[in-house]
């Protein structure tokens, strides 16, 4: 790669690489205590048309 | 190289590869199907399209993470070059594989709603100020929207078209779409599965990726630290010089150099490849030829100028021979103008 994009290359990962990580531990961390559940409940599953 | 354009530049080679990729692909959507199903508690609804669409997303999240280690994992070891050469048609299939993850998403969590199901992603969730109820789907669509560019202008019609510089400005934007996507991912199958799987592995490719970049990219920005003999850079002895390899050089200034040896001569010519900015000098020789790792475009060493009836050049190097070590000039020639290639054995 040309000088110029292997500056470019790093600076982008020098950013995101922190932030990546910043957002992953505060996801990680306040993950809710239930699962949310995204199926149908049964009830309206098997509630007649 | 670039004499006329193909649809797809097959090779025996990139065929072979290109079907273990897809036997690769087929065991793993099956694999993760039946494990699902297996080990799905019982009682638990689970329709056939939730397992699919949990497939193809973990498939595209996964080939997007090795196809980004590829890079940095080359120059560490020559293991992972035949990789390199075959990166552009992973990085079309991974997003194949994303847009069908996305479609089954809308498909099933949108396709019911009375508004536009594309509208509805945008629309349906408005809790920006959530953490674990974020609209994770749009970052999603949006880092699917960035590979989509990155694939329809994957050709090198458009690498030609847009000049190597600007391609490869635009093909950068994988580096923001997987940061899209780590975030996705952790706002959304993270928050809502408690398997302690999903999280090892998004913080496993997440480590990976960023470590390997970062290492690779502080060791590729530092100028050798080269011995200067009347202003030329020493490169190596002549018996650490691996046959049909390249050591490289990098200045303080100017671009990279890669001086090959081939036999018992030497050579130097510019370590960027004009097709698309690939390090020559991680390729090797072949046919007599310098080839590039990423695309095997290919220059001959006397004059850095692609053989006929191709037209790139390169710039040149001039070399000498002292005592057994290897220098190099730093002042490039113009691209194409012949150097004659330093005499292993002449000089010593």
């Amino acid at each position: 790669m040309k000088r110029a994009h292997r500056r470019t290359h790093f600076a982008i990962w020098a950013i995101l690489g922190p932030v990546i990580f910043w957002v992953l531990a505060l996801a990680i961390l306040n993950r809710p205590d239930a699962p949310v559940n995204d199926a149908l409940p049964q009830v309206l599953i098997e509630e007649p048309n | 190289m670039s004499h006329d354009y193909k649809t797809v530049q097959w090779t025996p080679y990139k065929k072979r590869f290109d079907l273990w990729m897809l036997g690769g692909i087929a065991l793993y959507l099956a694999g993760f199907i039946a494990v699902s199903y297996t080990t799905q508690p019982a009682g638990h609804s689970f329709a056939p399209i939730q397992a699919l669409l949990r497939a193809t997303g973990t498939l595209a999240f996964l080939l997007l993470t090795f196809i980004l280690c590829i890079g940095p994992l080359a120059r560490m070891t020559d293991r992972f070059k035949p990789f390199l050469y075959n990166r552009r048609h992973l990085g079309v299939t991974t997003f194949l594989i994303a847009l069908i993850h996305a479609a089954l998403v809308i498909l099933w969590y949108h396709g019911f709603s009375e508004t536009n199901a594309l509208v509805s992603i945008f629309i349906s969730n408005p809790r920006y100020d959530s953490l674990a109820g974020f609209p994770f789907e749009i970052l999603g669509f949006v880092a699917l929207i960035i590979m989509f560019l990155m694939a329809a202008t994957s050709h090198d019609f458009w690498n030609a078209n847009l000049g190597p510089g600007l391609w490869k400005a635009l093909h950068m934007g994988v580096y923001l779409a997987y940061g899209l996507l780590v975030i996705h991912i952790a706002l959304g199958a993270i928050q809502f599965n408690k398997s302690a799987i999903y999280v090892a592995l998004l913080a496993g490719s997440a480590i990976t990726v960023v470590s390997l970049h970062i290492v690779t990219g502080i060791a590729s920005l530092r100028p050798s630290d080269r011995t200067a003999n009347e202003g030329w850079l020493k490169v190596a002895a002549v018996d650490e010089m691996e046959d049909a390899r390249a050591k490289i050089v990098r200045p303080v200034s100017g671009e990279a150099i890669a001086v090959f040896r081939d036999g018992d001569k030497v050579s130097a010519v510019s370590n960027v490849c004009r097709h698309q900015g690939g390090p020559l000098g991680e390729g090797k020789i072949v046919d007599g030829c310098i080839t590039c790792p990423w695309h095997g475009f290919q220059y001959r060493m006397e004059d850095g100028q692609s053989p006929p009836p191709f037209t790139e050049k390169i710039a040149t190097y001039a070399t000498r021979i002292v005592e057994g070590v290897v220098y190099v000039n730093p002042e490039p020639n113009a691209p194409g103008t012949p150097q004659s290639p330093s005499q292993i054995g002449a000089s010593a």
